[in-house]
């Protein structure tokens, strides 16, 4: 269906501006449960989000449908909401940036790998797995490829289009010593087939889960706190959620009048790196806006909020290219992360603790995390840190703190960054001390 | 949407290869949306999901497809492609299509879509003036409708006659949240979501502005609380939303998706007992226009009243159609999915503890020092484990008996064995409250329910040292 048809509709139906965006997604995914192919899904889907300005407001309406009746379809509800909204601001649509760093992520080896070579790995996985440990009871290995191609195109004649793939490979392990049960997860996600290592993966696995044979709960007190990579992420993720300039000019963020300012240790330096070439490469946003490479925090100092072209318009700076459009209205977001590594490793970071604790696994973040306060509670598991060295495991166990007031107390990186499946490229944070609850 | 014609072309695509089961899923689905920022409407919009998903299994064996085009072309190809994952023989051949009538467990008087846009604004505004009347210091309130109309076509094939099951459902969720700001540029926060599978109805009997008020006057109040104590406490947990404590300790652990692979802590519980005495609990999608009632599930099994605990031994789990015939059970109308996007799963619907003897006001009178949780935010668990925890949104210190200081960082956790056994009182009250859960098969609408519980004793997290 060409677009053109669209922009058609939309003028003849009133809209002064109109954008769209498709994109078509196809996906293969299978596991494997004891040895047998549980689940294989594969699917093909198109996605229409239809954007227009109508009486100097803006309407946004979504379809699965690529038709002209869909087109009909959207134009229409864009014009029943686009009347309905009562912001003062006058809305429009980007023309277009002077240059865009387009780049070609699209891997096109992974495309050709049949399926039952990546079949066969995933076998391979599974089986190593088993082997790798007598208390392995159960693993539910899968695999999970997708390939997008996205079309942006507005009624000013900007057209825009982008393909990408990766895949994902991972596992769950069940593992049984006496009446104890634990478990543990662990994914790759890369464009590229050739960096999966099953022996390395399987190991690695299994040794994580039963080191926590044998946990016990601690006293509830002030510990100083390690978090791992991919806990560390999480309130990472929570931090630059509130740099988000519409939740900060709705004075629901922690970080609220507090640009330019030093929001946290000197050891933080964060950047957001859309034009990474990694498979969360994008080169342009959702109205249309090259996106650029950026130093969020550095050194502790918060140098910008996200902006899409209208929380930029209000504050009177320019938009940073992080608009998405959520639910029915341009809203804003961020993705490929970098954290700054410090210069030590894992082990030196910990050796100057005398006692402390070593968290590598934290539950019901969503939910024990405010987002508008930065104040969040959550279970935890993971090790002690005695005498500078990873000790006994430790669970059921509570975190809680400020996310704001911990990454203040940040004391220091190690150098073991890794690019974790949610886009976040990160290494290890010691906590000089956060609350532990327990017994 | 799919032509019997074509539906029977169609399973007999996916049955070439040996398949013991086939089954169609299409979906025709207009959600609408409305949102207010401080009084003014900061979107409003439709949104259209449209396609279906085609499942076949051999044995234990199972593979499914989605596609958002519905053509012959797209639904046949994609049929054979998921076919081709076997390489058996055909041993069945569908040759015609019967239909099933369902008995409406959802009624609808006002149809949502005929209600004017601006009424549902004209309702929002009235629910924002009466929240931001509480205080001034509330910076930030939305308010919003969530409505979901939704059109399904379920074709089951396991012999030569298909079933076909159609069905319309609309579920509706009204959207209230506060953010209050105080000194130090202190920062909370409150929500409320009451929702449906009624009409308009639903939101004309509703006191929205009770409801509304309340959210602000909770925001305000958790700017002074205190930070929750941590240790080992009695913690007494209030009635409707307290029961996603059953939800993610007890209920998860019961669908068959994790028990028929072992994945749960009570895999081999049946007969057994796993909670105190005086407990008992039912999963129930066929209660009325209820928030997690469906007329059929998402396999064409009508929805039933699944009885769990009876008297602390566990009696049922959740069974969908896969899971089943790994344990050797009949599914009781339980697979749910979010869309066509999802091959359907074991999912609770309405799952609550029933109402024991006790009055909520006796229970408190009879706790000298402990935490009462009167909302929780929500929370997860590990099914394989059994280990939970969740996050209350409204506690209070307990103290001789009476309810005293609000709290706020509150977390409960533990394991779903422990504290099933750990619940000392059950009250009178039962009542149930509206979530979304997230798992396997997407996000659905599910209620958790209880009357007041007490746990003797559970582990809880907080910022504020030890409970004196």
């Amino acid at each position: 269906m060409n677009p053109q048809k669209f922009f058609e509709i939309a003028k003849a139906k009133g809209l002064s501006e109109s954008q769209l965006m498709v994109s078509k997604s196809t996906s293969t995914n299978f596991s494997l449960f004891r040895h047998e192919v549980d689940e294989y899904e594969i699917s093909d889907t198109t996605r229409v989000i239809a954007v227009g300005v109508y009486n100097g407001k803006m309407g946004v309406a979504r379809s699965e449908e690529l038709s002209l009746s869909s087109f009909e379809y959207l134009v229409d509800q864009i014009i029943l909401g686009a009347s309905k909204v009562e912001k003062e601001e006058i809305a429009d649509l980007f023309e277009g940036s002077e240059k865009y760093h387009k780049r070609n992520v699209y891997n096109k080896k992974l495309a050709v790998i049949p399926v039952s070579e990546k079949m066969a790995t995933l076998r391979a996985l599974e089986n190593k797995i088993y082997a790798v440990d007598e208390r392995v009871a159960e693993v539910e290995a899968y695999y999970a490829e997708r390939e997008r191609s996205v079309y942006f195109g507005n009624s000013h004649g900007l057209k825009l289009n982008e393909k990408s793939n990766y895949f994902v490979i991972g596992a769950s392990v069940v593992t049984k010593q006496g009446e104890e049960t634990k478990t543990n997860y662990d994914g790759i996600v890369d464009a590229d087939f050739s960096v999966v290592d099953v022996d390395k993966f399987s190991r690695h696995l299994v040794e994580e889960a039963v080191k926590k044979f044998g946990g016990e709960t601690i006293e509830s007190k002030k510990y100083p706190t390690v978090l791992s990579k991919e806990v560390a992420s999480s309130f990472v993720g929570a931090l630059l959620a509130s740099a988000i300039a519409e939740s900060v000019q709705r004075h629901s963020s922690f970080l609220e009048g507090k640009l330019n300012t030093k929001i946290a240790s000197s050891k933080l330096t964060i950047e957001e790196k859309p034009l990474a070439k990694n498979i969360f490469f994008t080169y342009f946003d959702d109205e249309g806006v090259a996106t650029q490479n950026k130093i969020v925090i550095k050194k502790g100092v918060l140098n910008t909020y996200f902006y899409n072209r209208e929380t930029a318009k209000k504050d009177g700076v320019e938009t940073t290219g992080n608009a998405a459009l959520t639910g029915n209205k341009m809203g804003t977001s961020f993705g490929n992360v970098f954290v700054k590594p410090g210069r030590h490793s894992f082990e030196e970071m910990i050796a100057p603790i005398e006692e402390g604790v070593y968290i590598t696994e934290v539950m019901g973040l969503g939910t024990g995390l405010n987002g508008s306060s930065g104040d969040f509670s959550c279970q935890a598991e993971g090790y002690m840190i005695r005498k500078g060295k990873v000790a006994e495991p430790i669970t059921l166990i509570t975190l809680s703190g400020n996310v704001l007031k911990m990454f203040k107390d940040l004391k220091d990186i190690d150098n073991e960054t890794k690019l974790l499946p949610g886009g976040t490229t990160i290494s290890n944070m010691y906590f000089k001390s956060l609350n532990i609850g327990g017994k | 949407m799919v032509s019997k014609k074509l539906a029977i072309e169609t399973l007999n695509a996916a049955l070439a290869t040996g398949g013991d089961y086939a089954e169609i899923y299409a979906e025709d689905t207009d959600s609408e949306s409305v949102f207010l920022e401080n009084g003014k409407v900061e979107a409003c919009g439709r949104n259209k999901t449209y396609g279906c998903g085609i499942r076949i299994l051999k044995g234990f064996q199972s593979v499914y497809g989605y596609t958002s085009d519905l053509s012959r072309k797209s639904m046949v190809g994609l049929a054979t492609k998921l076919a081709a994952r076997f390489d058996g023989n055909r041993a069945i051949e569908v040759k015609s299509i019967r239909k099933q009538k369902v008995k409406a467990v959802n009624k609808v008087q006002k149809h949502l879509y005929d209600v004017p846009v601006d009424e549902k604004i004209a309702y929002l505004k009235k629910c924002y003036a009466a929240t931001a009347s509480v205080d001034p210091r509330l910076v930030r309130i939305q308010d919003g409708f969530l409505l979901v109309s939704r059109s399904t076509e379920i074709y089951v094939a396991e012999g030569e006659e298909a079933v076909l099951t159609t069905n319309k459902e609309e579920r509706s969720r009204l959207i209230l949240s506060a953010i209050a700001k105080g000194e130090d540029n202190k920062i909370e926060s409150s929500f409320s979501g009451p929702g449906t599978s009624s009409g308009w109805e639903y939101f004309e009997s509703l006191d929205y502005e009770a409801e509304a008020k309340k959210i602000g006057q909770i925001a305000i109040q958790q700017l002074t609380a205190k930070e929750c104590p941590s240790g080992k406490y009695t913690v007494v947990i209030s009635n409707g939303w307290g029961g996603v404590l059953f939800h993610e300790a007890c209920g998860h652990p019961l669908e068959a998706s994790a028990t028929s692979k072992k994945l749960s802590v009570f895999s081999e519980s049946i007969g057994k007992q796993i909670a105190s005495p005086i407990v008992s609990a039912w999963d129930d999608g066929t209660i009325e226009n209820e928030w997690g009632s469906d007329n059929v599930d998402s396999e064409g099994v009508p929805t039933k009243k699944n009885e769990l605990i009876r008297d602390g031994i566990c009696v049922g789990f959740m069974v969908d159609r896969l899971s089943g015939r790994r344990l050797g059970m009949a599914p009781n109308g339980t697979a749910r999915r979010q869309s066509y996007k999802f091959a359907p799963t074991s999912r609770m619907s309405n799952t609550y503890i029933a109402a024991g003897k006790d009055k909520p006001e006796d229970i408190i009178k009879d706790t000298p020092l402990g935490i009462y949780v009167a909302n929780f935010g929500g929370g997860s668990v590990e099914p394989t484990t059994g280990q939970f925890n969740f996050s209350a949104s409204e506690a209070y210190i307990i103290r001789d008996g009476k309810i005293c200081e609000p709290v706020k960082g509150c977390t409960l956790i533990g394991t779903g064995q422990e504290v099933l056994m750990q619940i000392d009182r059950v009250g009178n009250d039962l009542a149930l409250g509206q979530g979304n859960c997230g798992a396997a098969s997407g996000l659905i609408p599910v209620n958790v329910g209880q009357p007041t519980i007490r746990l003797k004793e559970i582990t809880v997290g907080g910022r504020g040292g030890k409970l004196e």
